[in-house]
């Protein structure tokens, strides 16, 4: 429940900008994406696997035009909204998995840090409505 | 050991190695991964070319290049299934994985009775593998395993999961020993939840059913008592309720624990909307049209785009280079250090990034894999590192000259242009020195029209550094401890990601620098993502 309302919140903040110039493909209601693997205010030390985790959605190649399938985005330390008219960008704080891969080795500097998880389709545009997942903060020992 | 020296004393007398059959086989271990669609038969009856079509396209599309990504080796195909190996047992566990998430998205379009869902054993085992089966008992008990899994999910033994246990984070279910057909001794079974969230899920759940037919079993005794106590006349038939009910609920609750993957699956895909039928798929191209983020590419244009015949070949413009050493790296980025001493050879590369009108040229001689659009002297953009290497390969081919991507030294060496500053017009950015995000005072966030719109660096070459990100033949490496310094490109096999270079219109001023470097999958197309030629002289 909780879970639902936190994406609920999330959509409707990402979708304010430009909602009627989506480009994506439409996402189910029901999709959850999330992160497995670190805990919301994890410490950890050194480099550390990211899990991802996705439910009622398929993960698929980047190039895949299946519905209701897209491969995985991670944002780091990323705080301006996900455009929905362009494609998730690509650089050193946008990680694109376009292989189908769910994990990721991640190896950051120390201090606090944000990971969040963006769905992307075929095209490597965000779903409609976006398939997010919560922003969590780490902290790098 | 009486067969040994009969061995032996054969050996000395033919002077021939009389040893068994399979010695020039050598027998190794490996993850063996055995898949079947459940229902094959079923679906077959309901639609036989459809059914098999499907198939076909699914291995194609999704077997065969997920095992290669994991670095795998599929050995063969049958009609309903497939077998695989990999040396790794934690990549034969995630190319599993892989193939059930996909297919759980790819089943979402279909009617329940249309799916297509795998059964996925694997198991560790020493074989003896041939270039188009393998053998040994180890394949027999992935078989096995395989099929005692449900549909969409994946059974590992226990020898993979020792192996994996601490490697991939997935919940492990322990199904304990199981006898397997024709295989003597009993093989450990474990069942693979894709998180370990899912694993608490299904401990509750079952928890909560242990509770519930327990307090059912205390409410028909109670009952029962009750009954016996109130109408003692019909006694007999109170006790053979209160015996025969407990039954129902304990025998439900084991088959929903033991299927409860398989009915989260069935919830998930039954949720989903189903839509767009099978056929409409089939018809799309895999390849994607170029999409600049500006302009909406109709979906069909690859089809309707005239392919006239190739005009002569007009060869990219080269710039050659004379060698020279160069630091190489720097001290802004992890990825850039450490910076150490190169030398390249005498080369020639592309003044500008290839072009679509260059790009077309091969995509009109279906050397290349997808037709481009937009403007014609706009860099071509949606290039995989593979795409790029089609490219090359067909040009070297066409023109009988050793064209190819450049090296990852030779780029930068050619886009420092023999400085050694930041950028190479100096340490600090200059407005419309280049074309990146927010590097100009005009917002400029539209993709690149022509290339060559920028000034060229000291060596006379344009768009080393913004405009597109543009692949090079090295594959990706974290940092450059162990890069090699002959300026050759640094390669390994079966690498699945390799090196980007210059940053694109989309990235900001840092990624424009001629130290920058990142890398991406090997196999994806990205917008942004272009290449430069480069020629071996």
């Amino acid at each position: 429940m909780t879970i639902t309302r936190r994406r609920l919140l999330q959509v409707g903040l990402l979708t304010l900008p430009g909602v009627a110039f989506a480009k994506g493909k439409p996402a189910p209601k029901e999709a959850l994406l999330y992160i497995v693997w670190p805990q919301d205010g994890a410490v950890i030390k050194g480099a550390f696997w990211c899990r991802f985790g996705l439910r009622n959605m398929g993960v698929t190649h980047a190039g895949d035009n299946f519905q209701n399938s897209g491969h995985h985005h991670l944002l780091i330390d990323v705080d301006e909204p996900l455009n929905p008219d362009e494609p998730i960008p690509q650089d050193k704080s946008h990680l694109h998995f376009g292989a189908g891969q769910t994990e990721a080795r991640i190896e950051l500097p120390p201090g606090k840090h944000t990971l969040q998880l963006v769905l992307g389709d075929a095209d490597h545009f965000p779903f409609v409505p976006p398939v997010i997942s919560k922003k969590i903060t780490v902290r790098i020992k | 050991m009486g067969l040994a020296m009969r061995g032996d004393i054969r050996d000395i007398n033919s002077g021939k190695n009389a040893g068994t059959p399979d010695s020039g086989m050598p027998r190794r271990l490996a993850a063996i991964v055995a898949g079947d669609i459940a229902g094959y038969s079923r679906l077959m009856q309901l639609d036989e070319e459809g059914t098999h079509a499907r198939v076909k396209r699914l291995e194609r599309e999704l077997i065969e290049p997920t095992i290669r990504e994991h670095h795998g080796r599929l050995i063969k195909t049958t009609g309903d299934g497939f077998i695989a190996v990999f040396d790794s047992p934690v990549e034969a566990v995630r190319c599993s994985i892989v193939i059930q998430q996909n297919m759980i998205g790819r089943n979402t379009t279909q009617a329940k009775v249309q799916w297509i869902e795998y059964r996925i054993g694997v198991n560790l085992g020493d074989v003896i593998i041939e270039t188009d089966d393998v053998f040994g008992e180890g394949v027999n008990v992935a078989a096995r395993l395989e099929g005692l899994a449900d549909p969409g999910e994946v059974f590992i033994s226990g020898g993979i999961y020792e192996q994996i246990k601490h490697k991939i984070v997935c919940g492990y279910e322990s199904l304990g020993d199981r006898k397997v057909k024709n295989i003597t001794d009993p093989v450990r079974v474990y069942r693979v939840l894709p998180d370990p969230s899912a694993f608490k899920r299904r401990r509750t759940q079952k928890q909560g059913l242990a509770i519930v037919s327990l307090s059912l079993v205390v409410l028909v005794l109670a009952g029962g008592v009750l009954w016996y106590l109130t109408m003692q006349t019909r006694g007999p038939v109170a006790r053979t309720a209160s015996t025969s009910t407990p039954n129902a609920p304990r025998t439900d609750a084991s088959r929903n624990g033991k299927s409860t993957v398989a009915k989260a699956t069935d919830a998930k895909i039954r949720s989903a909307p189903v839509s767009e039928p099978a056929g409409q798929q089939q018809a799309k191209t895999p390849v994607a049209p170029i999409v600049p983020p500006a302009t909406v590419a109709p979906a069909i244009a690859p089809a309707i785009v005239p392919q006239p015949v190739a005009p002569p070949l007009r060869e990219p413009e080269m710039v050659p280079l004379p060698g020279g050493s160069f630091a190489m790296g720097s001290n802004e980025d992890a990825s850039e250090r450490p910076v150490h001493q190169v030398t390249v050879k005498r080369f020639a590369i592309g003044k500008y990034p290839a072009s679509i009108r260059e790009w077309n040229l091969c995509a009109a001689a279906k050397a290349c894999g997808f037709t481009a659009t937009g403007p014609d002297d706009a860099p071509v953009g949606n290039i995989s590192w593979s795409d790029a290497k089609q490219f090359a390969a067909w040009l070297a081919e066409t023109t009988g000259k050793p064209y190819r991507l450049p090296t990852e030294a030779e780029w930068e060496y050619a886009a420092r242009g023999g400085t050694q500053t930041r950028f190479w017009w100096g340490d600090q950015l200059q407005p419309g020195a280049a074309h990146c995000k927010n590097c100009t005072q005009v917002a400029n966030n539209e993709p690149p029209n022509k290339v060559g719109g920028f000034k060229p660096n000291p060596f006379g070459l344009y768009d080393m550094g913004g405009t597109v990100d543009q692949w090079v033949e090295d594959c990706f490496h974290r940092n450059y401890q162990g890069a090699p310094t002959d300026g050759t490109a640094w390669l390994e096999d079966g690498c699945t990601s390799h090196v980007l270079r210059s940053g694109s219109w989309r990235n900001d001023a840092r990624y424009v620098r001629p130290s920058n470097r990142d890398g991406y999958d090997t196999n994806v197309r990205y917008p942004t993502h272009g290449f430069r030629i480069a020629l071996t002289l």
